[in-house]
């Protein structure tokens, strides 16, 4: 997934030095970047939850018990993202149908058909939806004992120092 | 009981979202469940209805569409290249040798390079980002103290948004009905008499606390004369070849400001490659990092979304507005009550709503009350500033959390176990900036000039002494009266 | 007494604007017909303009009252046409209708009707709620003389009309909201179009463009419409329907005023401060004029909906500009070119 993020970079980069020497360019390849990010910041959001990547602020939660904090994080999942994502959802499989079964188009010269990228927001939340899924159920296995404590939120990755740590 | 919900929902909400948030749930997550859960209380009051919700997929999909965002992601991408690829490492290090004997010198650098981001972006996140990865470890390693350091980034990373261009000020131009070359020209001399009042905070650490900003110890000041020459000139080459391909092209009118980004993003890779120092696994771990941040700050904006329509719902701005009617007279007053409202509501609201929320309902009182709204305009801006910086919300604070190591470390170069970044560290070390953020906005109200010095005063256009003239009959005409036939 | 109250129920609607606050006359059709509503019905029927962005973004307000989000919303069909290019004759088509001659099609000259069953497959009723006259060409930062100079022109400019310039080799490019300021400044697009005068003079973009072209042939009267949803719609009591359509069409002629009272000293200011007006040239002008009819013929033939539309609009036209070439034009002609100046 996060190679559109090079895609991305390469598709940019290209329409402006396109458009500067031949004077010719498309609003789809303009419309293409937004495609692709909104691609991977929508289906990397589950991988992102997975990855504890989704920022908190641990000010005073850090300072409570590691089973509070386990707590917190089960009916987080349960109160605050799943209804989230599960109303956004649902709410956007009809844009998606809408779209879809009339063929949208870009209302721009030469911009891209809309289904696709409206696809992406069912999709992504759903992702999302089985990552909290997968995440409750840790938590809660954890909490029983059937499986080990992995620290402060789970996961720690990406710090600066990680690179010479591996 | 249910009439004092109705009239209070607005506070209502802002006091339980600080809850919300303080429990340690990702925040785009809680700031959604707010949302929410108001949204169901408003129904229930009869406030809304439950249709509006459906607004959300289509909000969401207005973030999607959202081009000036690409930015995020090129500006991480970018930043994370230079930073594994240990060119921003060189950079620093050369900078900090250049530095070496001065006191604060490497923060003194990083008020310099944000400074130098802020003219090539103008989106916060990704200015914090990029700085907070090339540059705190390097400040860890030579013994800063945390506070400064994480206070100095953060606070160099919001100048993005007063230093055009700048996504605040754009909307601000939009918000307020003038030019957005007009709120770039004036926001120029601020930001940069801001810059220097981040320069002078760090003087003023190293004359009263040396140990909190120290110079780089004789042992890492490796280089002396020629050498250091030469290694400057290598070292910094890349990273005037990456402003060049950011500001440059921008200025050349090759790119938008947006892709920009994306050309600093393509330069950087091609500056690896060049040095060797390209490979798959550093590209795919840019790539993940890059996907990872910009899932969590377009969720923010998601959150804050689902937050913003509900408040709308529930008459949030109407409440806002009701404060705002009735203020204690003169322009000076207004001035002090808006900044105090500001600074307060920035505890809650991103600079997004507030810049939707408050600023429409500020210019016309404004504009009524004499006051010019570009120069109201920059003072608000540098007073958003503070919304980046204000713990415990400050969108700067976040990012840099998401990018500040988390566990302790072995730092590889001196091998000494270097311990995380607290949360509270990146808090106490915003403390400060905000405060000269609270002298900057005295500054500005004190001396308009320093907005309106940057404006070409055209004279006032008498209009009874211009007439329009056009052609005749371009196109034809019946030919009786003019037309054709006397062209 | 209960008959009475029961005949003015209170009624509370949201309206989403696809405006900014900012573009203060085009945003204002929706408070003029909030305030008139309120004011003919005692304060009973409320409703709550929101700018674009507010509850949804300014270009999917079409969206939000057809799935009932909001009540109504105010806005110009032709964001619409990458659903369907039919909407496009709700507003405003290439070389299509003046402002009177819109409005004369939309409520007596058989095009409403049209519209109506068309839009009765999105559930919106749509009425005629604003108008800005004539819309300038835009701003370019070299001058175009020949349709040659069109090859290759970076112009940001969105919808139908993009389609028919693409044809003459323009480039539209649709960059986000704010880089077009600096990418017009330094070259990066060659120009953009906006509104008129009162609105263009806001965004400053004569700093950075001196050339100012007209006419916006795209634009020869673009109708700012009210969309409602047709299940709200029929929750209205029968006067309640009447004062809405009748502060709809106050709102409508309301617009066109003010921009003609705003935009003559906001073009004195504009060329005071050094913009050169230009007119396009007729043979850009029959270019584009030639580039239109071709989009037109390609959209009906795979378009029924959209060729249903355009046979009647068409018709109409003609018949309304060989009334146009004798009175009107006569009188405008006389006074606009036949007085000698002094
Ligand atoms: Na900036
Ligand atoms: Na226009």
């Amino acid at each position: 997934m996060y190679w559109l993020i090079l895609l991305m970079v390469i598709v940019s980069s290209g329409n402006a030095t396109i458009r500067y020497i031949f004077s010719n360019s498309s609003n789809a390849w303009l419309e293409v970047q937004w495609y692709l990010f909104s691609a991977v910041f929508l289906l990397c959001s589950g991988y992102t939850l997975l990855k504890n990547e989704h920022i908190r602020i641990d000010v005073v939660a850090g300072r409570l018990s590691r089973r509070a904090q386990i707590w917190i994080d089960i009916l987080g999942t349960l109160f605050f993202l799943f209804p989230m994502a599960l109303l956004i959802l649902t709410l956007s499989w009809p844009m998606f149908m809408k779209s879809f079964t009339m063929m949208e188009m870009s209302s721009d010269a030469g911009g891209l058909i809309r289904w696709p990228v409206k696809l992406m927001i069912p999709l992504g939340f759903s992702l999302l939806m089985l990552q909290g899924v997968s995440e409750l159920i840790k938590k809660v296995a954890i909490l029983t004992g059937d499986r080990p404590d992995t620290g402060d939120h789970g996961h720690h990755h990406h710090t600066a120092a990680d690179g010479e740590a591996a | 009981m249910t009439q004092f919900l109705i009239a209070n929902m607005a506070p209502l909400m802002f006091g339980a979202l600080v809850f919300f948030l303080l429990l340690g749930y990702p925040v785009a997550f809680a700031l959604a469940a707010n949302g929410i859960v108001f949204g169901l209380l408003g129904i229930e009051l009869g406030l809304l209805n439950a249709s509006l919700f459906q607004a959300l997929p289509e909000r969401v999909f207005g973030i999607m569409r959202n081009d000036t965002l690409l930015a995020i992601p090129f500006f991480t991408f970018m930043g994370l290249i230079l930073e594994r690829s240990g060119m921003a490492e060189d950079l620093l290090d050369t900078i900090g040798q250049l530095f070496g004997p001065i006191r604060g010198g490497l923060a003194y650098a990083v008020v310099f390079v944000g400074a130098l981001l802020a003219a090539t972006t103008g989106v916060v996140a990704a200015s914090v980002i990029s700085m907070g990865l090339i540059s705190l470890p390097i400040m860890l390693r030579y013994g800063y103290d945390r506070r400064v350091a994480t206070g100095v980034i953060a606070a160099s990373g919001t100048l993005a948004q007063i230093i055009p261009p700048s996504l605040v000020l754009i909307i601000m131009a939009d918000q307020l009905g003038r030019s957005v070359g007009d709120m770039y020209a004036g926001a120029f001399l601020p930001g940069l008499v801001l810059t220097a009042l981040y320069a002078g905070y760090i003087f003023l650490v190293t004359m009263i606390k040396p140990s909190y900003a120290p110079a780089l110890p004789l042992e890492a000041r490796t280089l002396k004369g020629m050498a250091l020459i030469v290694r400057s000139v290598t070292c910094l080459l890349p990273p005037l070849v990456l402003i060049f391909l950011v500001l440059g092209t921008i200025f050349l009118g090759i790119a938008t400001p947006t892709e920009g980004g994306a050309m600093g993003a393509s330069g950087a890779l091609i500056l690896a490659l060049a040095k060797r120092k390209l490979s798959w696994s550093l590209m795919r771990q840019a790539m993940d990092t890059t996907a990872k941040l910009s899932s969590f700050v377009l969720f923010i904006l998601v959150g804050s979304t689902v937050f913003g329509l509900v408040f709308r719902g529930v008459n949030g701005d109407l409440w806002v507005e009701h404060l705002m009617t009735g203020l204690p007279g003169g322009k000076l007053g207004f001035l002090i009550v808006v900044n105090v409202l500001m600074f307060v509501l920035a505890f809650f609201l991103d600079f997004f709503e507030l810049a939707f929320i408050l600023v429409p309902l500020l210019g016309p009182v404004a504009e009524k009350l004499g006051i010019d709204l570009i120069w109201f305009g920059v003072l608000l801006g540098v007073n958003m500033q503070t919304s980046f910086m204000h713990p415990p919300f400050g969108f700067a604070l976040f990012y840099l959390r998401s990018v500040a190591p988390k566990s302790d470390y072995i730092d590889k170069v001196t091998s000494k176990l270097t311990p995380k970044i607290t949360t509270g560290q990146i808090y106490w070390g915003a403390v400060p900036f905000v405060v000269i953020q609270v002298i900057m906005v005295g500054l500005v109200i004190a001396f308009p000039d320093l907005v309106s010095g940057g404006l070409d005063k055209g004279a006032a256009i008498d209009t009874s002494t211009i007439k329009i003239e056009v052609p005749q009959g371009e196109y034809g005409g019946s030919g009786m009266y003019g037309g054709p036939d006397n062209k | 007494a209960p008959a009475i109250a029961q005949s003015m129920p209170e009624i509370k609607w949201r309206l989403a604007s696809s405006f900014p606050k900012s573009l203060d006359t085009i945003y204002g059709g929706g408070e003029v017909l909030a305030k008139r509503v309120a004011e003919a019905t005692d304060g009973k029927f409320q409703i709550r303009v929101f700018a674009g962005g507010e509850i949804v973004p300014g270009l999917q307000v079409l969206d939000a009252v057809q799935n009932g989000t909001v009540e109504c919303g105010h806005t110009v069909s032709y964001y619409y046409v990458g659903k369907d290019a039919a909407f496009g004759f709700d507003a405003s088509m290439p070389f299509g209708a003046n402002t009177r001659q819109q409005n004369s099609w939309l409520y007596h000259g058989g095009g409403m009707a049209l519209l109506r069953e068309f839009f009765a497959k999105y559930n919106i009723l749509n009425f005629p709620c604003g108008n800005t006259g004539t819309q300038m060409g835009g701003w370019f930062r070299k001058e175009i003389k020949t349709v040659e100079d069109l090859k290759g022109l970076k112009f940001r400019i969105g919808g139908y009309a993009g389609k028919v310039m693409s044809k003459l080799g323009v480039v539209p490019q649709q960059i986000a909201g704010g880089d077009i300021y600096p990418a017009l400044e330094k070259g990066t697009i060659d120009a953009a179009e906006w509104v008129g005068p009162y609105d263009d003079e806001k965004l400053g973009f004569n700093k950075v463009a001196p050339y100012y072209y007209y006419p916006g042939w795209w634009e020869g009267g673009p109708n700012v419409s009210v969309l409602v949803n047709k299940a709200e719609w029929e929750k209205l009591p029968k006067h309640y329907k009447a004062v809405f359509e009748a502060a709809a069409a106050e709102a409508n002629m309301d617009m066109t005023a003010k921009y003609d009272v705003l935009n003559p000293p906001a073009l004195k200011r504009l060329i005071g401060a050094g913009t050169q007006l230009r007119p396009f040239s007729k043979d850009i002008m029959l270019a584009c004029y030639k580039a239109a009819q071709e989009t037109y013929a390609e959209e009906a033939a795979v378009n029924p909906a959209f060729k249903k539309i355009f046979d009647h609009w068409s018709a109409y036209l003609a018949e309304q500009r060989s009334w146009f070439s004798v009175a009107e034009a006569g009188f405008d002609s006389f006074v606009l070119y036949g007085i000698p100046k002094k």
